[in-house]
């Protein structure tokens, strides 16, 4: 019988509750016989419904003497115990030109994971596999990076070349979209090298039967479930609000989630007038969120910058009409006036013509998109395709 | 008359050092309270009762104003120790912070952040004259978003003996929180202006239209709508070069920049010295003030008094400011479209037409906004405050 791999999952804490994607993908995983390990950088909370090992990386709190004295006890620990690795370690990063100082930080850095055996070590965020470029070789595994939204696009602005050591290294990438995939070649990385492997999500728990759909009669309940980030683009939507009550079109926006942009989104509400027409409803259950959806017209996910987006997957998933920017993976989510809308980003005036254009279309052309979108998203992004795809991946 | 200029800080913001010296040289007594950074840099009008960011200064701190309060003022420790515990906020910090006021008791205690007003209502309690200063955020859009905050207002406010209001728009504002409009007094932020400065602007030689915006990168100052607009200029073939000094450290910027390919025509600088700023701004064709929320900018001050023309928003209370057309020029918050429009239109004006609005804006700035101006209307705040 064939041996199933092992997989070293490196994240920076393990997956929350509301973390469905890699929670998921933990579970999708073990259900066909995979066993997974976590390596985390903090360990606050130890889940209890993972049911997988969690190791963390030392703990450098205290005083100077006592980081000092972890650092040496790291450090000699893995020379003494995994004396080949550790040494592997050293050469590799010695041979890309790191200096000694930094060769030793990185062998204390990773030392948590270095003493593991796993045939996989896939990197769940793309900084998280900086300074690390030459684990997964002194280990003899497998190496992969996943790359997100915010890793591909953002961290690179607040740290120039960041990637560059990682980009010469083997290495297999899993991207969210096509257009991801697009942007990474331009770095140099050979297509075969990069999985396409798009968001899933609970294509059972999110939906709702069609008898339960139906259009708002007075006001046009329109909803966003998103951190308050800049780069999701809610002032933005705001100031399209703005436009569409100025137009005289009723309506009431619903915004789920939580975030450090709150002051600036309800400042930009208040001044532009619309605050009595949104609702800001915090962080909420899974639960909620459908009940929220199922309560709504339309779906906006007018982003700035965006991998590819679950929240969106999950409104098409309930039969929302979608409108979307066309930031990034969001022209894959959405096919555009097939499965719902795309608008250029950054733009509140055709954002609010758009969401006019939807409102005023027939019950039966709405009832075509939805059945389309909702048709496309349980086909197509539903848990089982993502877990075989990243199996596919790990039977490289 | 002891006044307490309280920040939390010491040294404060430029402005709260600018009106503590400004106070000085009109011969006020001052006591500053709060954490001591840096070395005393004040005069002997000024006491500084201040403690460092750590424990063992805050605990020496303590033991000596509890130790002062209880062999002198036991009475009125009981009762400052019953207040606390009524509210709440019988903890160290607070004692810390509490215990040198009432030793000192200052006739006047001026809060400079409006938000800390519920830490400090209690010093009208020991005869002191609570005045509070109305300024950007604290009044604009925190009780907004903060609906706590905002009860604190609406019960704290009528109690104040006075406001000092940096603008109209804000007093405004400050009275939907019960502050009573006969208590608030507006005084326009002040500048040191020599006598004798002269305007150094020349006719630009340059190729490409110089814009500046100067400011720390925090969303209210609304520089996503300024790269919006910069867009737009670009797309209309438009020659210009925009430097943002201070927005280097945002990646909400850095990212803008990039997505709309503006790399070439935009320059995101960090914080850089006073001087340095000075000389981007007389360089500068126009300062471009984008923001969604102020006071009074400072920044167009200091720039109308250099003689570089100014673009700004309408929001808060730059429209007491500028006068559209004649001492500079604004642009409806948020509208993109039209600051582009603005900022194509002043590159257009002759070097008459600008001399003309530059010297307009330089005498507004003579006129309404020097230090001693300021310290003059904040001492009729003081006066009238101790009156009542």
């Amino acid at each position: 019988m064939q041996r199933k791999n092992k997989i070293g999952l490196v994240l920076s804490s393990p997956p929350g509750y509301s973390e469905t994607f890699f929670r998921n993908k933990i579970r999708g995983l073990q259900e066909h016989g995979y066993e997974v390990v976590l390596f985390v950088e903090n360990l606050d909370q130890i889940p209890d419904d993972l049911n997988c090992s969690i190791y963390a990386a030392s703990n450098f709190n205290g005083g100077i003497v006592l980081k000092v004295m972890t650092f040496f006890g790291v450090l000699i620990r893995s020379f003494i115990f995994h004396p080949m690795r550790t040494m592997k370690l050293y050469q590799l990063d010695k041979a890309d030109g790191v200096s000694i100082t930094k060769r030793l930080k990185h062998i204390v850095l990773n030392a948590f994971i270095l003493k593991h055996h796993v045939d996989w070590l896939h990197f769940g965020f793309g900084m998280l596999a900086v300074n690390r470029e030459n684990v997964a070789q002194a280990m003899q595994a497998k190496m992969a990076v996943s790359f997100r939204g915010f890793d591909l696009y953002l961290s690179p602005l607040k740290h120039p070349n960041c990637y560059v050591n990682l980009f010469q290294k083997d290495v297999y990438y899993h991207v969210l979209s096509e257009e991801m995939k697009d942007d990474l070649t331009h770095y140099g990385i050979r297509d075969e090298r990069i999985f396409v492997i798009t968001p899933a999500i609970d294509v059972s728990f999110f939906k709702r039967p069609e008898a339960l759909i139906k259009n708002s009669d007075h006001t046009l309940q329109i909803i966003t479930v998103a951190r308050l980030h800049w780069k999701k683009g809610l002032e933005y939507t705001l100031e399209a609000l703005e436009i569409l009550k100025k137009t005289g079109v009723t309506f009431h926006f619903t915004v789920v989630g939580t975030g450090s942009e709150y002051e600036r989104l309800v400042f930009a509400a208040y001044q532009l007038d619309i605050l009595e027409h949104i609702t800001f409803i915090g962080k909420t259950s899974q639960k909620d969120i459908k009940t929220y959806l199922e309560n709504s017209d339309i779906y906006l996910q007018y982003s700035i910058q965006e991998g590819f987006c679950n929240a969106l997957l999950e409104a098409q998933s309930m039969g929302l009409l979608c409108i979307s920017s066309d930031a990034e993976g969001l022209s894959e989510n959405i096919l555009h006036e097939e499965t719902g809308w795309v608008v250029p980003k950054r733009q509140p005036k055709l954002l609010a013509q758009k969401i006019q254009e939807v409102q005023s279309l027939s019950d039966s052309q709405k009832a075509t998109i939805r059945h389309k979108a909702v048709s496309r998203v349980q086909n197509q992004f539903n848990l089982e395709r993502q877990v075989q795809a990243f199996l596919r991946l790990y039977q490289l | 008359m002891t006044i307490a200029v309280y920040s939390g800080e010491i040294p404060s913001t430029t402005f709260i050092e600018r009106l503590i010296s400004g106070l000085v040289e009109h011969g006020q007594q001052l006591i500053l309270f709060g954490i001591r950074h840096g070395s005393n840099h004040y005069s002997n009008s000024v006491t500084v009762v201040g403690y460092r960011h750590n424990r063992f200064s805050k605990a020496l701190h303590l033991l000596k104003f509890t130790l002062l309060l209880l062999l002198f003022k036991r009475d009125a420790k009981r009762r400052l120790d019953s207040f606390l515990k009524a509210s709440d906020r019988y903890t160290l910090n607070d004692k810390v912070k509490c215990y040198p006021v009432l030793w000192h008791q200052p006739e006047i205690f001026h809060l400079q952040w409006a938000k800390g007003i519920a830490d400090w209502a209690w010093v009208q309690e020991f005869g002191m004259r609570l005045v509070v200063s109305l300024r950007g955020a604290h009044i604009n859009y925190s009780p907004v978003a903060n609906t706590n905050l905002a009860e604190i207002y609406h019960q704290t406010f009528p109690k104040v003996d006075a406001f000092h209001a940096v603008s109209e728009a804000i007093a405004r504002e400050a009275q939907k929180y019960g502050a009573a409009k006969d208590r608030i007094q507006v005084v326009y932020s002040g500048l040191d202006i020599p006598n004798s400065e002269r305007l150094s602007k020349h006719a630009s030689n340059s190729t490409v239209f110089r814009l500046l915006s100067v400011g720390r990168s925090h969303w209210k100052k609304g520089y996503v709508y300024a790269l919006d607009a910069c867009a737009i200029l670009k797309e209309n073939g438009f020659k210009f070069k925009y430097t943002i000094i201070g927005g280097s450290d945002s990646i909400e910027l850095l990212y803008q920049v990039r997505d709309l390919d503006l790399e070439d025509y935009v320059d995101l600088l960090g914080q850089v010295p006073f001087d340095t700023v000075k000389a981007h701004m007389t360089d500068a064709d126009l300062l471009l003030l984008p923001s969604v929320e102020e006071g009074i900018a400072n920044v167009v001050l200091e720039a109308m008094s250099l003689g570089t023309l100014v673009l700004s928003t309408d929001c808060g209370g730059m429209t007491e400011v500028i006068v559209p057309g004649v001492n500079g020029f604004i642009t409806p918050v948020r509208h993109v479209d039209q600051m582009a429009d603005n900022i194509l239109a002043i590159s257009k004006l002759s070097e008459s037409e600008k001399a003309v609005i530059r010297d307009v804006a330089h005498t507004t700035i003579l006129k309404n906004h020097r230090t001693g101006l300021m310290v003059q209307n904040m001492l009729q705040i003081y006066k009238h405050a101790t009156k009542e």
